[in-house]
């Protein structure tokens, strides 16, 4: 398998060569900059393609076909539109809060999408709380949709932020004990630790009913932290016309957008590398042959396979379901999820504990 | 109706009854209270549902016409008349407080003939602004209002009048408090279906009040078709409730043709029936699917749609069009049907039986649909009954109210089909009710399609129709519910006024009592099952 | 006890409706699509059914003469004033004096497509066509002249066998 390690440190090493360590760290953080950013408009691009094409098939119809062959230049369209833009400046609003709302909601997802390990060696932040730190600053993003709510002086707004808070305090608690119970499982909250051990077993796997619980459960629970229906209380198109992003429009809107759409990245490739084993093959303890084809397949295609995957049932549930209403989403987190997963981190841990996992 | 009469004539002396179709009672504006009251509430045959309430301005008086039924036997009419001379400050009593619905229909009458109830609660304009100059449907009304393009403040003050000491005197109130967080629903709102406003005010999530604000796309039928033939009317009843087009004006062209005894062949019936229920169904179907969206399921939306483009395609092969079909002329229909229409409505009922079994799999049971639609926003038989809910709405309540049951009319009363009739009244059995019938249209047209018999599909009438003089009404059961036509003739070629009951109406009327301590999420629903169209509001 | 099993009861039926719905959305998937790939279908798939209303023309015939004799009944009967005739009187060759079309004009911008005009025609000599792509940028452009340049009225026999068109009984 194929370490990308090898391409970095060589590339450090030519660096390092020919200038002082001050400059090769900057040089190489500009990079590392550049390179996610970069990552991240075209993943964004991309999913707002796959979920407009796949969106209309699961609606019989075809999507967008009419720029480039198959639409595929749709949403390259869409970003150059929503570029030109005007940003229409509103009265009597919190015009500081106004406008760092989106960034706070953009730097937030960018943050955890940098430290997300996309391959063999090719993670940027590895450090020994990985998960934590993900988790951290996943959350964060509701303090800019908080804050655009509040700054708008908008009614709609001002309630979809509201339910927004709401939704994001209920849910992150399941969302970090169902990731608690894979980190019992695997002993260590280092990003790259964790892929290391399902090396001979993807922990969906290891851990059985309660690993399969726990992924279950992060699925629902981070499906909801992305506002995405069935979850889209805070935007809920039909009640609040567009919730906290009401008055947003041009680029700022397209920040929202743009975030929301990473989110979903994020959300799946978490819960790819907890419980599907992030990029790491399908392997079969006492399989060789099997394993060592298996190897040959890259690991960013790994990786990349699982998210669509997931993405894709994210889709699925998304365009399935009618919207909850408030009381339905904190009964269902409150009543059900809570419980479940708590029960379940407990099972998790006597498991551990006996070693009954496989 | 005897007994009825009598105890009228025991109680008023002085009131004009006369027999015709109907019982028709006239009473003077000081003797019209207690005759409404006696009406309302008495043991023979106690009238609650209160179908037609509409201004006439006719011989210089204005008056008001009301047209009600029993809800124990909707087939029992009776219509009372009461007028005033004066002109300058038209008074009357309001009958509010006995049935719900004339609350919203008598400051549509303020609106245009200027009347004034006294005791009403709520005495604002309607449709037009406050600073409307003159009421528009008076005979004698000169527009003075030009086109002005200045924004207009909503009314928010509502005047009281009260009746004491042979005085009338006006108080004022405010529609919402200072501090009530009001939030506007509409007119541009993608759950409105429309350009309806709603003024909700809310407690966080709970609504503590709707009001709502109409007038947007107010068109003037009624006013326009004072001027213009009766040929040339009925191209307006398809713009009203533009998705019961075609039973709009099945009921038009019924009226005049039992006015002016125009005979209509047999197969002209059989199609006029067949279409208005393709029409029901198409309608029912996109109630489903707009519901759905409201409540956040694109997909299901979509999956209706898709299958109402079925029924519109037939229409746009027989009738040459696809929302407003312009289908029934006076004497029949204006085309006859193509060859292949039988055949192709048959292969749309095996279609649609097959599909709805997908609607009830992705929606019906839903657990989060269950959840938003079950005990959610009940409306008791009664209230359905004193607020003139009529349609699904009011038969998801228990009201025994559809037309084609209770007044059968055209060839309603040769086939055989269920009333779908809930006891709940909550948004689930709104819903319900819906789907139950479409399943019950499609056993209608089944029972029709192949027995459509030859003939002429028209029988064309004099080029210049004149009705004799005399008021006609004509009720028919759209997809919203009852639809109804008044019409008063002077014996000319255009009528002296027409008044549509419009069923979306009553429905919104009652929207403030439905939804009031339900959260906003489910005032969208409960908007999504209640499924008005906003044309027929505005009329 | 009973709370507790209606707690797993609700969790498993909720659990079982949401999946007959993902059923649903998934078959739906893999069925084939009903978009109409307008315009690139406008001359394989696309059906306008033959009774569409979408605008009103004048029958001509290949002498280019039309049977209209400019009687005003059409502009009578519209509804919105959409038709607008003008017509002179000339003398015929035997000397009696005879109105004729000059223009006829269709404002489509205000028509309702009802009908009634091409109904109350006594000579057929009007009908609605199912062409569609009205749009236009300007409002002035939907005034249409339906005689076209030069045409004439249609001698009265051969009026009389011209078959009327469908529309009208």
């Amino acid at each position: 398998m194929f370490d990308f390690q090898i391409v970095t440190n060589w590339f450090d090493e030519l660096l390092r060569g020919c200038m002082p360590e001050f400059w090769v760290l900057t040089i190489e953080f500009v990079l590392v900059g550049v390179i996610l950013l970069t990552l991240y408009a075209l993943i964004a691009l991309a999913l707002i393609y796959g979920e407009r094409k796949i969106c209309a098939f699961f609606q019989c119809r075809l999507g967008p076909n009419r720029v480039g062959t198959w639409g595929v230049l749709q949403p390259i369209a869409d970003m150059f539109k929503i570029l030109l833009k005007e940003i229409i400046s509103i009265n009597h609003i919190d015009k500081v809060l106004f406008y760092t709302a989106p960034f706070i909601v953009i730097a937030s997802s960018f943050l955890a999408f940098g430290a997300l390990p996309f391959g063999k060696g090719m993670q940027v932040l590895d450090f020994n709380i990985g998960i934590f730190y993900i988790l951290a600053v996943s959350s964060l993003g509701i303090v800019g949709i908080l804050m655009a709510g509040w700054a708008s002086n908008n009614k709609f707004s001002m309630i979809g932020a509201m339910r927004s808070g709401a939704q994001l305090i209920s849910y992150e608690l399941s969302a970090g004990i169902s990731l608690l119970t894979v980190v019992a499982l695997a002993g260590t909250m280092q990003l790259c630790e964790i892929v290391e051990a399902q090396a001979d077993g993807w922990f969906i796997f290891k851990g059985h009913i309660p690993a399969i619980i726990a992924f279950i459960i992060y699925l629902i629970a981070g499906h909801a932290e992305t506002n995405r229906g069935p979850f889209d209380l805070p935007e809920a198109e039909s009640e609040l016309t567009a919730g906290y992003h009401t008055e947003y429009s041009g680029i700022q809107f397209g920040f929202f957008y743009l975030s929301e759409y990473l989110n979903m990245f994020i959300i799946a490739g978490i819960a790819t590398t907890m419980f599907l084993g992030g990029w790491m093959p399908f392997h079969i303890s006492g399989w060789d042959g099997f394993n060592a084809i298996m190897d040959y397949i890259p690991s960013v295609i790994w990786f990349f396979g699982k998210v669509t995957l997931l993405i894709f049932l994210s889709l699925w549930v998304r365009w399935t379901f009618p919207r909850l209403r408030i009381d339905q989403l904190l009964h269902l987190e409150w009543k059900y999820l809570l419980p479940i997963n708590m029960v379940n981190l407990v099972v998790m841990a006597i498991i551990v504990v006996y070693g009954w996992h496989f | 109706m005897e007994k009825i009469k009598e105890l009228i004539s025991n109680k008023l002396p002085n009131a004009i009854i006369e027999e015709g179709k109907y019982l028709t009672i006239t009473a003077t504006k000081e003797d019209f209270r207690t005759l409404a009251e006696i009406v309302r509430q008495n043991d023979v045959l106690c009238f609650d549902y209160l179908a037609h309430i509409c201004g006439v301005d006719k011989d210089g008086k204005l008056g008001v016409v009301y047209f009600l039924s029993s809800s124990a036997d909707m087939s029992k009419n009776i219509v009372l008349h009461t007028s005033t001379d004066d002109r300058e400050h038209p008074e009357l009593f309001t009958v509010s407080d006995l049935w719900d619905t004339a609350n919203i229909n008598e400051r549509e009458i303020y609106d245009f003939f200027g009347i004034r109830f006294i005791n009403h609660p709520d005495m604002r304009r309607f449709f037009l602004s406050k600073e409307w100059k003159g009421f528009p449907l008076r005979k004698d009304y000169a527009d003075e209002n030009p086109l002005s393009l200045e924004s207009v403040e909503i009314d928010d003050h509502l005047s009281r009048l009260t009746f004491e000491n042979n005085e009338v005197i006006e108080a004022e109130e405010k529609v919402f408090e200072d501090e009530d967080y009001v939030v506007n629903i509409g007119p541009q709102h993608p759950a409105t279906h429309g350009v309806l406003h709603y003024r909700v005010s809310l407690d966080g999530e709970i609504i503590k009040k709707v009001d709502p604000h109409c007038g947007y796309i107010h068109r003037g039928i009624e006013k326009l078709s004072e001027g213009l033939a009766y040929p040339q009317i009925l191209h307006f009843t398809d713009r009203l409730d533009y998705l019961s087009s075609h039973i709009n004006r099945h009921a038009l062209c019924m009226c005049i043709e039992k006015a002016g005894e125009i005979e209509v062949p047999l197969r002209a019936e059989y199609i006029r029936m067949i279409m208005d229920e393709l029409t029901r169904i198409a309608s029912h179907l996109l109630g489903w699917s707009c519901m759905c969206m409201d409540m956040g399921a694109l997909t299901a939306f979509i999956y209706g749609m898709r299958d109402r483009e079925k029924i519109l395609d037939i229409f746009e092969e027989n009738c040459g069009g696809r929302l407003i079909t312009n289908y029934n002329v006076i004497g029949g229909v204006m085309q006859d049907i193509r060859q292949d229409f039988q055949k192709q409505v048959s292969e749309y009922i095996k279609y649609q039986r097959e599909k709805l079994k997908e609607y009830h799999a992705i929606y019906t049971g839903n657990v989060i649909a269950r959840g938003r639609m079950e005990g959610v926003g009940i409306f008791s038989k009664e209230q359905a009954i004193s607020f003139g809910v009529t349609g699904p709405a009011g038969r998801a309540s228990g009201f025994h109210c559809d037309i084609r049951k209770v007044a059968p009319y055209s060839l309603y009363d040769k086939v055989k089909f269920n009333e779908v009739l809930r006891t709940e009244g909550d948004t689930f059995a709104r819903y319900i009710v819906r789907l139950d019938e479409i399943e019950e249209s499609l056993n209608i047209i089944e029972q029709l399609i192949d027995g459509i018999p030859d003939g002429d599909f028209r029988n064309k009438p004099k080029p210049i129709i004149k009705l004799p003089a005399g008021e006609y009404f004509q009720r028919v059961e759209t997809a919203r519910g009852e639809f109804g036509v008044y019409l008063v003739s002077d014996g000319e070629k255009t009528p002296s006024r027409l008044h549509f009951r419009s069923p979306s109406m009553t429905l919104v009327s009652a929207m403030d009592t439905i939804s009031r301590g339900e959260k906003i999420a489910d005032f969208i629903a409960i908007g999504g099952s209640m499924d008005y169209v906003v044309p027929d509001i505005d009329r | 006890m009973s709370s507790f099993t209606t707690y797993f009861t609700s969790l498993f039926k909720g659990i079982k409706s949401l999946l007959t719905g993902m059923k649903v959305t998934i078959k739906e998937f893999f069925t084939p699509k009903v978009t109409e790939c307008y315009p690139e279908n406008r001359h394989t798939t696309l059906h306008v059914p033959e009774r569409f209303r979408g605008e009103l023309i004048m029958i001509h015939n290949e002498q280019n003469e039309h049977s209209c004799s400019a009687c005003g009944l059409c502009q009578m009967n519209c509804p919105n004033g959409t038709i607008k005739i003008e017509s002179e009187i000339i003398e015929t060759e035997d000397g009696k004096k005879k109105k004729v079309l000059k223009n006829y004009f269709y404002d489509l911008g205000s028509c309702t497509f009802c009908n009634v005009c091409v109904m109350n025609c006594p000579q057929g000599a009007i009908k609605f066509e199912n062409t569609f792509e009205n749009a236009v940028f300007r409002r002035e452009i939907l005034v249409k002249k339906l005689n076209h340049e030069g045409s004439k009225m249609k001698e009265k026999k051969v009026a009389e066998q011209k078959p009327t068109n469908t529309n009208k009984e």
